[in-house]
Parts: structure tokens; sequence; C-alpha cells
């Protein structure tokens, strides 16, 4: 570890009497990942990796360089090769110096030995993921089980030095039972048998929840979203509540200030980046400023848009510890959850749809939050509180104002999701939301 | 391209001394510019070089794959060992061994010469077109602001040289610029729409010229306007409709391209880009679409986004028709696939940078175009819809029901384009839009995008065209 900082100092030290402002963030990696298909390992794939990124600002010109290479002349000569540049360009309109440092209390316990041991045999886990869904009467499955130690260093010109590591599992399987399927997902800092067996018994469980195809014309219904579906369509508010999201037309928040209600006051949607469990768990950010959770929405109420030191001195408020150089990000994502049991959930729907999987989620216009997702998986007709059959792929068309607003119930337990389709790790419960549109093609 | 490839060829040696039946390695350096603005401004400026190796082993019939940046001996033999135990780790869960089918690996060089060097392409080239387009873009509205303009411009040249132990040894060198701009026109009462342009081919400086970017896009800004300002609703009854060949490259890659994919038909991507409603057995007899319904796949397209003459697997590359004359024709294989298919390989693995995997992927996708003009094609029409361009798309994950919501898009009215009509949404099955093509026009267009799959997923370079296509008796939606 000590070296990586080593690094980060050396190349501050040589840089620093030609630029204004210069920030090291180096990140290595460590990670093995087994992808399964037909129930076996279709590859098994490892990253040793260090990643350098290098902010560099002159008389408030900015220049960001990333390289995947570790060698500190390397990085030199490439910034030699690149320096006149700087001279050349104009003042970004999104410049701010970096902070001085702030006393940063690190997140502790993000860091699992386990996973380190468990990256020896990544087979054992992933075995377990793939009993469970067979054991629910799933005839094949495909997923992935990912294991990584990572370590962040940041080091700037400011007099900022600090790193964490972290180690991550993340695990998702898709359950198929003759022509249906069911899929769950789970990403943690930590290895926990049960929350991988239960991936596997979920994902079984849907594949098997029901052996009738049922008919759904296009129109409007209450439905249930899974977590997985929550996860989706939460990153993509969280993306949109980027302050650069905002300056570059790729947000509904351009319409909305700080203080409207923009959705159910049952929404309350956090970025939650010192929960030391979820995986992309943060003290600092790429700037050295300590992170916190804060609100994007809560209940129902925008609070706060995602700020690096540019967005927040062009916009005229502080950092929110989210930087990203140049876009803000969220860490992780934490929803708060309702009061009821799942089955109770289903009771108060009645009548509508479970949507249990999701992907394919674009939008026709940021500014008003068009889009649509397509269903996949499990997608479950209910009628009298009953699952009847399963709709298949029919797609929700709406808008993400509507749907939020139209939330209306949660469940109590919360699920910690991270999958292909849901990047930005989010722990999230049931939701049931009234009146959505569905749709499917004609012909 | 300075690297060692006595290092690559003792890692090769290494492997097959450890016990592998097959091993590939890739170093491959991916290194450009970019400047990213809004309204006119700078945001920032960026560089990036991505150079590392990646090696894939086969052991005892289970595939390892393994990246690092560290170039040292020790660190590419520290890769190799990983991508050894960890395969052998995981071998107790394999059920059936993967082989790879015999093939002619090439032994080539290629590179692609632009007229201007990428090298030649300076911050300032790309920041003064910048300026100039929001420049042009606000002289070009008039009763719409233009709240957002933003400009992103990019230099790629992507280095490779594969080796493997079968003899391959392919070395290329492929330079591409990337030009986008992300637009909001916002008015009072009509509210917003939002348009992103792309622009990227395989070629140099020069390109930024020959796309006129700044032309295309404010005679665009031109008609969207119009658009955002009189646009009405589609028809509600079933009308023809001429389907853009923006669309129609999008709907081949979607529809046609990603089933076709043989890793996916076999359900190697179940769990991320899903499936395929394409089985082994409908492959050379099953109908799709009526005989208008070719669908063609060539990575050797000179200039194009997604070029290139040998795959990540040392295969040379080579036209592929998936659909023919509406016949489910022919899948992209990589060697994995072509094994189990009991086929040779057609050259579709390609990896996104060092640290990805290869694995089969598009290149450049179309649809066969006709004889007829854009006025012959709508020349019948009584009452319809022409769809232009998009912005919201999707399909399902087993490539069969699908959504475009036109941005610029217009009525037709006995055989001329008429008003305007504002977000008219073409929700379609796979085999609902082949088999209901009436008519293809002669005007192959091709458009950019960055196809993204596998996990970790990987985006690749692609082009996608088409003609403008007529297809008959369509009920349209509306965004509700």
């Amino acid at each position: 570890m000590t070296g990586t900082i080593e690094l980060g100092r050396e190349v501050v030290n040589k840089l620093r009497a030609s630029y204004d402002n210069v920030a090291v963030l180096i990140k290595t990696r460590d990670r093995v990942m087994v992808k399964l298909w037909n129930t076996e390992p279709s590859v098994t794939q490892s990253w040793i990796t260090t990643e350098v990124s290098l902010l560099l600002t002159k008389s408030k010109r900015v220049l960001i360089l990333e390289f995947s290479v570790g060698r500190p002349e390397e990085i030199l000569k490439a910034v030699e090769k690149i320096s006149s540049v700087v001279e050349r360009v104009e003042e970004s309109e999104l410049y701010a110096p970096l902070p001085e440092p702030q006393e940063v209390k690190l997140v502790e316990g993000s860091f699992d030995a386990k996973v380190i041991d468990a990256m020896r045999d990544p087979g054992k886990l992933t075995k377990l993921m793939i009993d469970a869904a067979l054991s629910e009467g799933a005839e094949r499955v495909a997923g992935t089980l990912t294991l990584s130690n990572d370590e962040r260093v940041l080091v700037t010109s400011k007099g900022f030095e600090n790193s964490e590591r972290r180690t991550l599992v993340e695990a998702y399987l898709r359950a198929f039972k003759k022509e249906f399927s069911g899929q769950w997902a789970h990403g943690s800092t930590h290895v926990n048998e049960k929350e991988i067996e239960e991936v596997g018994r979920k994902a079984g469980l849907y594949a098997s929840i029901t052996s009738n195809k049922a008919d759904l014309q296009p129109g409007k219904y209450d439905v249930v979203l899974s977590p997985l579906v929550v996860g989706n369509l939460m990153n993509y508010v969280s993306f949109m509540s980027s302050a650069l999201a905002v300056l570059m037309g790729y947000s509904m928040f351009m319409k909305f200030r700080p203080g409207d209600k923009i959705a159910s006051e049952k929404l309350t949607l956090v970025d939650t980046p010192r929960d030391p469990t979820l995986p992309n768990v943060a003290s600092f950010d790429d700037e050295g400023v300590p992170t916190y959770d804060k609100p994007i929405i809560e209940d129902g109420v925008f609070h706060n848009l995602l700020h690096n030191s540019g967005t927040a001195t062009k916009l005229g408020v502080k950092s929110t510890g989210n930087a990203g150089w140049v876009m803000p990000n969220p860490w992780n994502l934490r929803m708060k959850p309702g009061e009821l049991r799942e089955e109770e959930l289903v009771s108060e729907l009645r009548n509508g749809v479970i949507i249990t999987n999701n992907w394919y989620t674009r939008l026709q216009n940021y500014v008003e939050g068009t889009f649509s997702t397509v269903a996949r998986d499990a997608a479950l007709l209910v009628k009298n509180g009953e699952v009847v059959g399963n709709v298949g792929r029919v797609r929700i068309a709406t808008s993400f104002p509507q749907l939020l607003n139209n939330i209306e119930e949660m469940t109590r337990q919360t699920y910690d999701i991270m999958w292909w389709e849901v990047r930005t790790p989010t722990r999230a419960p049931y939701v049931l939301a009234r009146n959505v549109n569905l749709t499917k093609p004609y012909i | 391209m300075g690297f060692d490839e006595d290092l690559l060829r003792e890692l090769i040696d290494a492997g097959i001394a450890v016990g592998a039946s097959y091993v590939e390695v890739r170093y491959q350096n991916d290194h450009g510019i970019s400047v990213s603005m809004r309204n006119g401004r700078v945001m920032g400026v960026g560089s990036v070089r991505e150079e590392g190796v990646g090696v894939r082993v086969l052991i005892n019939g289970s595939l390892g794959f393994a990246a690092t940046n560290d170039l040292s001996r020790d660190g590419l033999m520290n890769a190799l060992e990983k991508a050894v135990s960890r395969a052998r780790a995981t071998a107790s869960l394999r059920r059936n061994a993967i082989t790879f089918a015999e093939e002619r690996v090439g032994r080539a060089s290629y590179e692609v010469v632009p007229k201007s060097r990428l090298e030649d392409i300076h911050v300032e080239d790309l920041t003064s077109l910048g300026k100039e387009a929001y420049g042009e873009l606000l002289k070009t509205v008039s009763q719409v602001k233009l709240p957002v303009c933003v400009f992103s411009a990019e230099t790629h040249m992507q280095e490779k040289l594969i080796m493997t132990s079968e003899g391959a040894y392919v070395r290329s060198r492929i330079p591409r610029i990337y030009v986008s701009l992300n637009l909001v026109l916002l008015h009072q009462q009509r509210g917003t729409l939002q348009r992103m342009k792309e622009f990227a081919s395989s070629g140099g400086g020069e390109l930024l010229k020959e796309w006129k970017p700044v032309d295309v896009v404010s005679e665009e800004v031109k008609n969207l306007e119009v658009v955002l300002l009189k646009g009405v609703e589609p028809p509600k009854d079933p009308v023809d409709v001429v389907v853009g060949s923006e669309i129609i490259g999008l709907l081949v890659h979607e529809s046609a391209g990603h089933p076709m994919e043989a890793d996916r038909i076999l359900g190697r991507e179940a769990a991320q880009a899903g499936e395929s409603y394409v089985k082994p057995e409908m492959i050379g007899k099953y109908r799709i679409g009526n005989e208008l319904a070719t669908v063609i796949e060539d990575p050797t397209i000179p200039g194009s986004n997604g070029f290139y003459l040998y795959d990540d697997e040392g295969v040379p590359a080579r036209p592929r028709y998936l659909y023919k004359e509406g016949i489910i024709n022919e899948a992209l294989h990589n060697r994995h696939t072509a094994s189990i298919f009991g086929v040779k390989s057609n050259a579709a693995a390609r990896a996104m940078n060092y640290a990805s995997e290869p694995i089969i992927r598009m290149s450049n996708t179309y649809l066969k175009p006709g004889n007829m003009s854009f006025e012959e094609l709508i020349d019948d029409v009584g009452l319809g819809v022409f769809i232009k361009s998009y912005m919201e798309w999707n399909i399902d994950d087993i490539r069969w029901n699908q959504r475009y919501v036109g941005l610029e898009a217009y009525l037709i009215r006995n055989g001329e384009l008429a008003e305007p009509v504002r977000n008219p949404v073409l929700e379609i099955t796979t085999q609902g839009f082949y088999s209901n093509i009436v008519a293809v026009d002669k005007e192959l267009k091709f458009y950019p995008g960055t196809c993204g799959k596998g996990e970790p997923s990987q985006g690749v370079p692609v082009w996608f065209g088409g003609p403008d296509v007529r297809i008959s008796k369509i009920r349209l939606g509306v965004i509700a």
C-alpha cells in the first residue's frame, strides 16, 4: 500500500512546479470473475491492474489523463508529451482549485479477508449459488460471481494523502425452467454464504413460480417492482442527480429546484458512501473531500444535486463529496424501506403485475424523464392477490416524474442489489406503484 | 507499437509447458485525446492510454483469461499463472469440455492509413469545431431556445498484436475519430426536445471535414424546431410507415445482428444481454421475413467504424449474410461456438481493450438496399408516417419485441411529406417487421454506435445502416 502512495507522491512532486493543482488517483485491483452458462463455467477471468489518473490544472485550464500503466517514468513521459496542450486550451467553465485537505475519518469494516481466501477457489461460492437454484426446480442457470481486492489512493498537491481498501462480492444468477426464468442479485464488501445462496434460491423460485402464460393488453396497471427493477431505475434517477448531468442536459432535475416535491412522500433515496457493507464504500472523494450520506430525494422532496468542487463552484454551493473530477457520481444508494411484508404488498396490489427484473432502460428525453424499459424473467399477472401466470416481456413506458409520484407502498425488507444492469449498488425494497403504462407490440 | 514479441512468445511457451492446449496473448494499446464542451465553452480536456496484455488459455477443457498492465516479465507470468490456476479452480463445475474449431489463422500486419494522421489533430482543432457548432446552432434556432449544446470529440488509436500457440500473428493499427452533440431545444409552451447526434469512422483528421458535422446538425435542428413547435400526434389507425435509414440501421443491429450471435444463441450471455429467439436448428431454414429481408454483417468495409481484417483469434474476416432473402442464414461465430455448431469461425471475436476477453461481436451491419428512390418509395402512400430519427429505443432479451420512438418525423399525404409528427412510437416484433417490408430505397447510409455486451461490459465501435424502408399497415403508438 505504501508503495502506491509513494508512486502518487513522486508524480505529484515532479509535476507540482509546472501546474497550479495536481491530483493523482491510483486504483489497483486483483479481481476474479467466474462466468456461468448452462450451469457450468464459460470462462474464469482475472485482472491484475493498476490504473493511474491525473488531474492537472494551470491558469484555470483543466487536463485529465488516464493511464493503465503503473510505472512513474511512463506516466511522467506521457505528461510531458501532452503538457504543451495545457497552454493552448481555454479556461474550463468547471474549473475550481482543489480543496484544502480536511480531516477524513476512514470507514472501517470494508475489507473482508474471507474474500481473499475465496479468490483462491471461487468455484466453492459459485457452487452454493448454483445448487440453491437447482434445488428450487431450475433446469439450468447462468450468471457470474465476482470477487475483488481493491485499493484506492489519492495524493494531491494541496497535501492530501490517503488510501483505502475494500473487498467486493458481486453475485447474480439467472435460472431457467422451460420457457420461464428468474433472476436475483447481490453486492457486498463481505462474503456471506447465506446471501449468495439466496441469490440462487430467489432466481430458482421466480423461474418456477408459475408454469402458465398469461395475456396482457397494453394499458395502465398497478405494478410491484422488485428490488432489481427499483435498483435499475434508481440508478437512472441518481445519475440525473449529478450536477453535471443537469448542466449537460441529461437530467429531469433541470426542471426542478431543491425543495420541490417530485415524488410520492414514500420515496426517500439516499447517496450512502459510508456504509462499509455496500461495494462502493468511500471515505473521501476523488478530490479528497470527506464523504457523507445525503438524501437526493427525501419524503418525496428533491433535496440535493451531487457535486464536485467544479460543479459546486459553478452553481454557487458546496461540494457534496461526490467527485469524480469531471462528473460527480453517487457512491451507493439506499432507499428508505416501507412497512409491509412482501406478501402484504402483493395483497395491496390485488390486481396487477409483479415485474421481477428489467433491462434496456432508455430515455426519449432526459429533461422530461420520459423512458421505457423492458421486463425480463418473471413478469407475473396477479388477480385477487394470487399469481395466475407470466405475461412475458412487456414494457414499462412512462416518465420518471409520473412513476415516482405513483409509488404507494414498499416492503420493510430491502436487498443489496448489484448486477449488470445495476452498477451503482442499491439497497432497495419491493415497491408498489399505481397506474403504470405497460405496452407490447401489436404485430 | 513497441512491445517485446519475445516476451509474448515466452508467455505462450510457458502456458503450453504448464499444460494448456491453447494459449493466446494479445498486447493492446488504446490511446487518444478528448475534449468536452458545453455551450461553446471547454469543460475539460483528456488523454487516455490503456496499455496491457490479455492472455487466454484453454486447459483441460476450461477457459481462463487474465489481463495485466504490469508489462514486466514477472507481471506477465503472474497473469498467466492466475489464468491457469483460476481456470483449474473452477474445473470441478465443468460439465462439457470447451473446444475450439480448427482454423487457418493469419500471419499478417495491416494498418489503416488516414489522409491526415491522428497525431496531427490538436486539441484546439476539436475545440474550434465545438465553438463553431454552438455558434451556428444559436443562429439556426429562431422561436425556440437552445439551453444545452454539449459537444464531445475524441481520437482513438487502437494497436493490437495477437499471437497464439497455433501460429497466429496479427499486428494491426486502426485510428478512429468520434464526435457527438447532445442538444436540448426548449419552448415555454411546447416543452423540450432532445437530440443526440454521433459521427464516427476509422480514419484520421480528414473525417472532421468530410462529415460536415456543423452543416448536418444545423439542418437537423432547423427541422427539429418545426417538430417541437408544430408536431402533431401520429394517426391512431394502422398506416404505412416509412422507417428512415437511421432507425433501420439500429433495428438490424438489434434484431438481426444480436440474435445471430452464436454465443447468445447458446446461452453464454444469458444472465447479461440475454439469449436469442433463434435456436440452432432454425439456421438455414426458418423464415423470419420476406425476400426483401437481407441483412449483411461485414467487418471489411473500408473506412467503417467496425473495421478489421483479422479478428482477435487471428481468423481472417469476411462478409456474413445473417438473414438472406428472409431466411435465417449464418450466425456470427468465434472458434468456440464454431466448434459446437460444427462449422468454421467467421471471425467475429473482438475485445474492447487489453483487459477484455475476445467475444462474439458485430462490426458493420446493414440491410441490403434496393433500386428505387425515396420519392418512389412514398409515391403511392395515401396517409402514412415517415420516421427519420429516434432517441429512445430498446428490445427484449431474446431480440423479438422492440421499440423505437421517433424524433424527426412527418406525415405522408398523397405521396408527399407533410406536417411534422411528434414522438411516434414504433413497437413491433422482429418477424412483424421483416415480414411487412413493402419496399426499400437505394440510399444505403451508415450510422455509428458503441455496442455493449459481455461481463464486464465491453463497448466496441460499430456501424449500422440501411436504406429507407416502407412497412405496411402499422399501428403507431404515442408517448403516454
